[in-house]
């Protein structure tokens, strides 16, 4: 199983990826799976274990997310 | 995950099948990159290229256009990029490694025909690569008879400039190749309505040398025992190099090396054979033979390749009062590259030897693309030349289909338990 973010463009992927560097979240740049989306581009894969100060991060920062999937 | 669907319209492509294309990626990407251990944090950009190889990029591209700027396709690195890019021209590595374009590519050439060609005219037959179809030039060069002959057939869908590589490396022929690079300026300078000054080759020189410095280093890196990079990690980054945005690429090779350096002091001895791969060329995404190499108990530390050290040895020489010193300075740099396609090549056997021990090999795997004639009768000479040093070697020809892959293991694995 692995977690998922989703945006609509990678300006926002790159934008999250640069608070999580900041906060000492580790994270994984990944191309999107087919499973969750036909159009290609970046995603972010993380850890269960930071999942809620991610999402804090992301409201906090006004980050446009599509969604957190965990396939 | 920008929707670039209209982009690629826009670029006549073939939109279903590029769907079936990129429909592939992710899933390879994942369990051939994204499963390794142990990876260093700053491979993430390099992962973000992939993710964004059909978008970012090429939406680049697209803007550089809109904006009257031009975009070029390459097959060689004896193309010079110093030209191009000082005439304000981004310049695109068009090579193909996937199996999905071998198919077009045989509609149009004989099967029993290298697949690096039979993909990259596939490519552009079948409109799907959208970095084919933003090249408003295609730069094609005299190496090898698959790629010349090539060209004719490319040309028909899509403009094409051959440029006349020399096969011998006198003088004589390092004069010619000034005199052809002379050439290829006045085309791309018509291409662009645009003059080759010399402030501008000078700052282009520079740029590409820092950007070959950034990837010299990342290679010294590897001489560590154990390497603090893994093969496939480091042939993405050459791979990419091709492709991407030269100072955000050199960038970003730096930030790796600077983490690689403070990673190489905590890395603990471990029993994996290092091994160099020396041959024909790896395009993205032609991951195979380091893939099954490195599942087994091998580390690739270096590549004598294209898309390895050949790419990057020896800097152009910025000392030089007029442009045409500076177009000597790099005539005489690209006439190092030592390519099977040139008759007598006795340098890159000096090369493999050479490279053999500083990184310190165990072992040596001769990469020979399927029906690559140069590479595959040069083989003689380096394995007479490697025997009488003592350094193991194992010849592995493949294309880009999966059929080989339990073999390729089963030989590889034989030769990692014999050195
Ligand atoms: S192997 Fe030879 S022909 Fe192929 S890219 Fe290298 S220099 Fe060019
Ligand atoms: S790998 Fe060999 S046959 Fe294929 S393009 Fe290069 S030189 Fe030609």
């Amino acid at each position: 199983m692995k977690n998922y973010i989703l945006f609509p463009s990678y300006n926002e992927g790159l934008k999250l990826a640069s608070l999580l560097k900041e906060e000492g979240i580790s994270y994984t740049i990944a191309p999107t799976p087919r499973q969750l989306s036909t159009c290609c581009g970046m995603s972010i894969i993380y850890k269960d274990e930071d999942e809620d100060r991610i999402k804090k991060i992301v409201e906090d920062n006004k980050i446009g997310v599509i969604g957190f999937y965990t396939i | 995950m920008g929707d670039y669907r209209k982009l690629w319209e826009s670029l006549q492509m073939d939109l279903e099948k590029h769907d079936a294309l990129c429909a592939v990626l992710p899933e390879l990407y994942d369990s051939v990159y994204l499963s390794q251990e142990d990876r260093a944090d700053a491979m993430n950009y390099f992962n973000f290229v992939i993710s964004e190889v059909h978008g970012l990029r090429i939406e680049e591209l697209n803007n550089h256009r809109q904006k009257g700027g031009k975009v070029v396709g390459t097959f060689c690195v004896y193309v010079p990029d110093e030209i191009l890019n000082a005439l304000g021209v981004i310049g695109v590595g068009l090579c193909g490694g996937s199996q999905f374009w071998i198919e077009d590519g045989e509609k149009v050439l004989p099967r029993n025909l290298c697949p690096l060609i039979k993909a990259f005219v596939g490519a552009k037959i079948s409109a799907t690569c959208p970095y084919f179809q933003s090249c408003d030039l295609l730069v094609g060069e005299t190496t090898c008879d698959g790629k010349k002959k090539a060209y004719e057939i490319l040309a028909e869908y899509t403009p094409t400039y051959v440029m006349e590589l020399p096969q011998m490396k006198r003088e004589k022929d390092i004069k010619d190749w000034e005199e052809e690079i002379k050439r290829f300026i006045k085309e791309i300078e018509n291409l662009t309505g645009k003059k080759l000054t010399y402030e501008n080759l000078k700052n282009s020189i520079k740029l590409i040398n820092r950007k070959r410095r950034a990837l010299k280093r990342l290679y010294e890196l590897r001489k560590n025992t154990p390497s603090p990079i893994s093969g496939l990690d480091a042939l993405l980054v050459s791979q990419i190099a091709f492709y991407d945005d030269i100072e955000r690429f050199t960038e970003n090779v730096e930030k790796l090396c600077d983490e690689l350096e403070k990673k190489v002091s905590t890395l603990k001895p471990n029993n994996k054979k290092r091994l160099m791969v020396t041959g024909t060329p790896m395009a993205i995404p032609n991951w195979k033979l380091h893939h099954i190499t490195e599942n087994l108990n091998a580390q690739i530390v270096v590549e004598e390749t294209c898309t390895g050290t050949r790419y990057f040895e020896n800097e152009v020489s910025e000392e030089g009062e007029t442009i045409d010193d500076l177009i000597r300075n790099i005539a005489q740099r690209y006439m190092k590259i030592n390519c099977a396609c040139f008759t007598p090549n006795e340098g890159r056997v000096e090369d493999i030897i050479r490279l053999a021990q500083e990184y310190k090999v165990d072992g040596v795997i001769y990469y020979n693309l399927s029906f690559c004639q140069p590479y595959s009768v040069e083989y003689k000479k380096v394995e007479r030349a490697l025997k009488d040093k003592n350094i193991p070697l194992l010849l592995i020809e493949t294309d880009y289909s999966t059929e080989d892959v339990g073999q390729i293991k089963t030989r590889i694995e034989a030769f990692l338990e014999m050195i």
